[in-house]
């Protein structure tokens, strides 16, 4: 969001998650006031799984007021802020309905995993995360990128370590992954590389919060799988001026 | 049928588990008492891990065979069973979501750390009890997450995986998992877990009284008729090759697991689940246990090495200042 500020990009976030707490940015359309998560379990005695699906159900309810939020921002680029179960992107077509959605209403929808670096330890890992992405992101069928957030605090050490996980090269993963699971995994291992190798959607960027630049590149990577900019219109000077995109 | 034959006709096709359900049904003696087996019930919310585990625990009670059972749910308002060792008497979730100020999520997590950190005394009173049980059921939290994709998630794993044979039963919802692109989506996770904690692997399709798992097995063994049940189900095509090359991981990704239907609520399936379990155990020892003490070796070699290294340094910064007063100042 800073950064869009940065760059004097008209941008809104928009806030899915009713069991959130605070945001550094206000919400320009939130979800808790049509519905928390606190009242739905208060009221109705459901748990905080329940509860959160309530949620969601009583969204797809009440489509039109999301549509109502959004008419104002056609134009402008949104960030939709979801809940992290898994459930609402394998089981339950929720979110997928939702992506749909938007799609019908003229949005170009662009979905950006994010995966702690924390957890990526060795290549098994980073399998582990390519598998968890793509189990999420198979049942959107909208274009996506993978994010590895948290770099900042990766040790310079492992950094250079993870320099492959950004460009990967099938056969070192592969070779690296045999080598981490103790050669159990020998096919499964090549088939995750091919995998990572004939897709790059399937790849993660690296994304240090406190980099400027770094942000930018996932912004533009963002942009592309949506080719945002390319039916700009020119804005009334006494609008904010939207800076083209010329990295 | 010829009684006799029925009875051997299970000692001969797999003389492991038969040996090993006899041994669950007469109780071990003194001398030969079979190791202790950790399973960890992992699977989505909703999906069934707590009846599922009742049922488990209600099935050895009738073999005698009483296991030892964990709760790591500090969220569950009411279990089914008596556990053993209960979070929610180490840790009050509610009261943690107040004094840090969480939402329910974080709270869980923030419970599930707690509780990490006590984890050497767990361990200590499950050893005590390895002597007199064989079964030891862990139920993890509602929210899959929050135990696979946590440092004391994984901290627990590794922990039980290095003590004793684990085994990580991921429990499916086969009624919601019927269609194709969410059994795919599913099993993908399902791969994600068994990287991540790399040990044994027994999906338990569960709820099979509602749906029945055929159309599962069917799937994971004929590669085509997936691809074909995708292909009929999806109508977006840009997705396809993708979706082709995901397969092809499944695929592989099948070889590496055993698979069993259950109905937590009818208590089908549940004697295949456990013949499953001691050939999950049987995998563990032919190949996780020698990958873990080589792993646990690397790491001793690794910190060995440092140590040598350390010790090197320090030898040469003496050599260099030769006994004499360094100031610090």
């Amino acid at each position: 969001m800073q950064h869009c500020e940065a760059t004097k990009r008209r941008v809104h976030l928009v806030n899915l998650d009713p069991a959130a707490e605070r945001f550094e940015y206000p919400p320009t359309v939130d979800i808790r006031e049509l519905i928390t998560l606190e009242d739905v379990m208060e009221e109705l005695g459901y748990g905080p799984n329940g509860g959160l699906i309530y949620c969601f159900e009583f969204l797809m309810d009440n489509l039109d007021w999301l549509e109502e939020q959004l008419g104002d921002y056609e134009d402008d680029y949104l960030i939709l802020d979801c809940p992290g179960q898994i459930e609402l992107y394998t089981h339950i077509p929720i979110m997928r309905r939702l992506a749909r959605l938007l799609q019908q209403w003229n949005f170009q929808v662009v979905g950006v995993y994010c995966l702690e670096s924390q957890f990526i330890e060795d290549t098994a890992k980073y399998f582990a995360g390519v598998m968890s992405a793509t189990a999420a992101m198979s049942m959107l069928e909208i274009p996506h990128i993978n994010v590895m957030t948290k770099m900042d605090l990766v040790s310079d050490a492992l950094k250079d370590n993870m320099d492959r996980y950004f460009d990967p090269d099938p056969l070192l993963l592969a070779e690296d992954a045999d080598r981490s699971t103790g050669g159990r995994f020998r096919e499964l291992n090549q088939a995750i590389a091919t995998l990572i190798d004939e897709f790059s959607m399937v790849s993660f960027l690296p994304l240090n919060i406190r980099d400027e630049d770094s942000v930018a590149y996932v912004l533009s990577h963002a942009d592309n799988a949506i080719q945002w900019g390319e039916d700009q219109e020119p804005k009334e000077p006494n609008d904010e001026v939207e800076d083209p995109d010329g990295e | 049928m010829d009684a006799s034959i029925a009875a051997e006709k299970p000692a001969a096709e797999k003389p492991p588990a038969a040996k090993a359900k006899a041994e669950a049904e007469n109780p071990p003696t003194q001398t030969q008492r079979p190791e202790p087996v950790n399973l960890i019930m992992i699977g989505m919310a909703g999906s069934g891990k707590t009846t599922l585990m009742q049922r488990m625990n209600a099935y050895l009670h009738e073999r005698n065979d009483a296991p030892y059972v964990v709760n790591l749910d500090p969220a569950v308002a009411k279990l089914p069973f008596q556990a053993n060792i209960d979070i929610r008497d180490t840790v009050d979730y509610k009261q943690v979501m107040s004094e840090y100020s969480l939402g329910p999520n974080g709270g869980i997590l923030t419970s599930l750390n707690l509780f990490a950190t006590k984890l050497d005394q767990v361990m200590e009173i499950v050893e005590k009890r390895a002597q007199s049980k064989r079964y030891f059921l862990y139920d993890t939290p509602g929210q899959i997450e929050i135990f696979t994709w946590s440092a004391s998630g994984t901290i627990i794993t590794n922990t039980l995986a290095a003590s004793h044979p684990t085994v990580v039963v991921y429990v499916v919802d086969t009624p919601r998992s019927a269609s194709p692109a969410t059994f795919m989506s599913n099993m993908m996770y399902a791969c994600s877990i068994l990287y991540k904690t790399q040990l044994p692997f027994l999906v338990a399709f569960n709820k099979t009284d509602v749906v029945d798992d055929a159309f599962a097995r069917e799937w994971m063994a004929d590669f085509e008729a997936f691809q074909r049940a995708l292909a009929a189900e999806e109508d977006e095509t840009f997705m396809n090759s993708l979706m082709h090359s995901m397969c092809l991981v499944l695929d592989e990704f099948y070889t590496h697991l055993r698979a069993v239907g259950v109905s937590a609520m009818t208590g089908q399936g549940i004697p295949d689940l456990f013949a499953k379990i001691d050939d999950a155990v049987a995998e563990y020892h032919a190949e996780f246990r020698p990958a873990l003490e080589r792993q646990a070796q690397q790491k001793r070699d690794a910190e060995r090495a440092q140590k040598a290294d350390q010790l090197r340094r320090l030898m040469k910064d003496l050599s260099t200042t030769d006994g004499k007063e360094v100031d610090l100042g």
